[in-house]
Order: C-alpha cells, then sequence, then structure tokens
C-alpha cells in the first residue's frame, strides 16, 4: 500500500506537470474528447468546401440572380440600413456616382441628408477612412507619421473641395492611384454617408 | 479446520478500497481541472499563414475593429478579412508591401507575382463555437456587448490567442447577468474602454430620454452608488430593455 501510494503521488505530479496549468500558449489544435456534432457537413462562413473543384465555399451569385437575404436595389428599400447591405451594382448614379460618362453632383434623390445620415457617415469615416486621410481629412493618418508612402490625398484641399459628389463616390468604391477599391467593404448607402460626412469636414476646415 | 484465509487478508479489502478511493479521486481531480474549456481551449496560439499582428494595426495605429472585420454589425459571423482589404494597404508601392511574411498575400492577390495563383489566404480559425449553437455576433455588438468581453484585449495580442473559455457556462453566466457586460454601443470596439471613461452627465441626459424621469431624478436616486460597471450597465439594460434568453432555443435549433 505504501508503494501504491508512492506511485500515485508520482504520477498525479507527472500528470500535473504534463499537462500544466490552465491558460497555458500552445499552437496545436485544441484536445477535443467527444467532438460530436462539433463539425457538422454544412457550410460555414468563410469555410472552404469539398463539393466544388476550387475547393472554396464562398460562392459567387449565379449571373442574373440575387442572393437570399439580398434585395434587389430601387424596390422601395432605399433607406433600409446596415441589415440591408446593398452590394448589387445598379447602373444609375445611386450606384454609379454617374450620370452616363459623366460624374454626377450632388447626391441622389433617395437620400436624406440628415443628422442622422451625417452621423453614419462620421461612424464609418473614422472606421474605414482616417488611417490614411487623417481624423480631420487632411490626409496625414497615422499612416504618414511610420510610413514613407506618397501621400494620402488632403480631403479638405480645394482640389478635393471642387469634384463634385458622383467623383468622391466613384473614389471610393474604384480607389484612386495607390488606394484601393472599397466597394467590398462599405456599403452604397454608407458610401454617400462618407460623401456627405468629407463634405461637412471640408466646411469645418473653412 | 484451520482458517481458510491468513490473517493478512482481514484488511484487503479496506486497502483496496482505500486505494480505489484515492485513484478516482485523483482522476477525477485531473479531469475536472483540464478537461474544459477552461484548460482546453484558453490559451490557443496558431500559427497563422501571415503573422498578422493586432498589436500594431489595432493598438499602436488605433485602426477600427471593423475596418477588417467589416460585417460585424450585419452578420452573425463576425468575417476575417478578404485579401482586398489588406491589399488595400499592402499592395505594390505602399505599407511594407515587399515584407517577406506578406508572401501568402502577394500568392492571393499580386498577379505580376511569379507565384500567383489568386488562392486565398488560408487563416486559422481560432474561436469556434460548435455547430450546433447560434452565435450571432450582431446582436451582441449592436447592443453594446464589447469585443473584449468574449475576446480579450486583441489589441494588446501581438499573437491573438483564445482568451475566454466560450464555453456554455460562461455564455450564461453573461445572460443572466448582462449588467456585467453592457456599455455605450459607440465604445463597443474601444477595447480599453472603462467606466470611469464615461460622462455621468451625458449619461444620465442619456437615459433621461429613455425614461420618464428627468436626468435629475435618476442621479439623485443613484446617490452614494458606485459608479462603477454594473451601474452602467443596469441602467442601460433598463433603457435598451435587454433581455438575454436563456432558454434552449437561444442558441440551438
Amino acid at each position: 500500500m505504501r508503494w501504491f501510494f508512492l506511485i500515485l503521488a508520482i504520477a498525479v505530479v507527472a500528470t500535473a506537470v504534463a499537462l500544466g496549468p490552465r491558460g497555458e500558449k500552445f499552437s496545436d489544435p485544441p484536445f477535443e474528447l467527444f467532438n460530436d456534432m462539433d463539425r457538422q457537413y454544412k457550410q460555414r462562413p468563410q469555410k472552404s468546401s469539398n463539393i466544388f473543384d476550387d475547393g472554396k465555399g464562398a460562392r459567387k451569385p449565379v449571373a442574373g440572380t440575387v442572393p437570399i437575404g439580398f434585395k434587389f436595389p430601387h424596390a422601395g428599400n432605399e433607406k433600409d440600413l446596415a441589415s440591408d447591405l446593398d452590394f448589387s451594382a445598379g447602373d444609375d448614379f445611386y450606384n454609379t456616382g454617374l450620370f452616363g460618362d459623366f460624374y454626377g453632383k450632388g447626391y441622389p434623390k433617395n437620400l436624406t441628408i440628415d443628422e442622422e445620415f451625417l452621423a453614419r457617415g462620421k461612424e464609418r469615416y473614422q472606421i474605414t477612412c482616417t488611417p490614411c486621410h487623417g481624423e480631420s481629412g487632411n490626409g496625414q493618418g497615422v499612416v504618414s507619421k511610420y510610413w514613407a508612402i506618397p501621400p494620402s490625398a488632403n480631403l479638405i484641399d480645394p482640389r478635393v473641395k471642387a469634384m463634385p459628389e458622383g467623383q468622391l463616390y466613384w473614389t471610393i468604391t474604384h480607389g484612386k492611384g495607390l488606394m484601393g477599391p472599397y466597394n467590398g467593404v462599405v456599403s452604397v448607402r454608407d458610401r454617400w454617408a462618407i460623401v456627405a460626412y468629407v463634405r461637412a469636414l471640408q466646411a469645418a476646415a473653412e | 479446520m484451520g482458517n481458510i484465509f491468513p490473517r493478512w487478508t482481514n484488511l484487503l479489502a479496506v486497502k483496496i478500497f482505500l486505494c480505489l478511493g484515492a485513484l478516482g479521486t485523483c482522476v477525477i481531480a485531473v479531469a475536472w481541472y483540464s478537461w474544459t474549456p477552461k484548460y482546453t481551449r484558453v490559451g490557443y496560439m496558431p500559427q497563422q499563414p501571415i503573422p498578422f499582428d493586432h498589436s500594431l494595426h489595432a493598438g499602436q495605429l488605433g485602426m477600427d475593429c471593423r475596418y477588417c472585420h467589416s460585417f460585424v454589425e450585419n452578420s452573425a459571423h463576425s468575417n476575417i478579412p478578404t485579401a482586398q482589404v489588406c491589399w488595400n494597404c499592402h499592395g505594390p508601392g505602399k505599407v511594407k508591401s515587399d515584407s517577406p511574411k506578406l508572401e501568402p498575400l502577394r500568392v492571393a492577390m499580386d498577379e505580376n507575382y511569379e507565384g500567383y495563383t489568386g488562392e486565398p489566404i488560408r487563416w486559422v480559425q481560432l474561436h469556434k463555437t460548435p455547430d450546433y449553437a447560434y452565435f450571432d455576433h450582431s446582436v451582441h455588438v449592436n447592443r453594446g456587448v464589447s469585443c473584449v468581453k468574449c475576446h480579450g484585449k486583441v489589441n494588446e495580442m501581438p499573437v491573438v490567442f483564445h482568451h475566454e473559455p466560450l464555453s456554455m457556462s460562461w455564455c450564461l453566466d453573461c445572460h443572466r447577468n448582462p449588467e456585467k457586460a453592457l456599455r455605450p454601443v459607440d465604445e463597443v470596439t474601444n477595447l480599453d474602454w472603462e467606466p470611469t471613461d464615461l460622462d455621468p452627465d451625458s449619461f444620465y441626459e442619456y437615459l433621461a430620454g429613455k425614461t420618464d424621469k428627468t436626468a435629475e431624478e435618476l442621479k439623485e436616486a443613484d446617490q452614494g452608488k458606485e459608479w462603477d460597471q454594473e451601474l452602467i450597465g443596469a441602467h442601460l439594460q433598463q433603457a435598451w430593455n435587454v433581455n438575454p434568453p436563456q432558454d434552449c432555443a437561444a442558441c440551438h435549433r
């Protein structure tokens, strides 16, 4: 019996040392004793798939269709916020910032530029634009403090001020120079909100 | 007739009982301590294809969580950014574009790169709810539950690791006492926010707009109470009518 307890004590100490305390950092996938149904044969967001040849779970919509949960633009849903992301591209001013081949001036008629809209624009601007263009729009974002890359546009400059709203919208959508396109990250309505907020920054700078 | 069993067997049953008892206790103790997400998942720090540094981007540069995780407010799933989002800053001629660490990004995005395949970057998933639990990010961040509550101070992590157990009982702890988590919605992505950062006057002003009491009355009622998370959370819970479900169907369909 003495031997048993000695061996048990050694075993307990050895196990404790081998397991280590809670919260230790490790890089192997976590241990799972029973993983029943934790991983089911269904498609989760941003996961790969072995059904399709290219292994991608996320599929592009078939041409001419709209995914479930999305809406056609201009079906009376122009006022919808966040929850109805509209990334679908129509060819009108609201979706492109263009009239034919020309940048449009002013805002699309379905938008009301009010305090709420500007607040939304401010929030989105501070998330998406400040790293490069800076909080006040002067082009001195945090990136310019650390890296010697060509400067970002000064948004409160007369040059940008003279641009029509459609051109600002177009630039957010497609990028310009070193700036990448933000059409996949910022929804159509939010892009217009940012345009309105940039106008507010320009007015404030005067 | 002599004894069938020798004398030493008298205590054998007791000894076996003691030994098995001790063994069982040890096994249970070890399982208790280590067979829980607090042990198996907390601290999980996988190596990512690109050693993305959150403490640099979200901490030092002060970028908002939603620059990359852009749909967390709209979607149940908080998205990992597409390679295009990385490319917006790390494309040719931009920040650190020639760093060898960004090789998987060039493979995905740079059509002039010799190894270009267009294959997406295979980030390793760290936080995983089981497939039978339907967690919704949007409903939490839109009701003032901060990222930091479940993910820890990611803005101080050079390499992100699993900070909370994310077990069911851990979820329920918060669903039973939501006042411990609620904060003003515009501070949700501010991971360093403290209750003391909130200005009491404007807060009571805001609450007064949500109830039929005036700001002064609300302030009066809170005289002598400590200005802390529980107080703010309890007010917000009432103002927003937050009733976190505790039934099974809340998370399991």
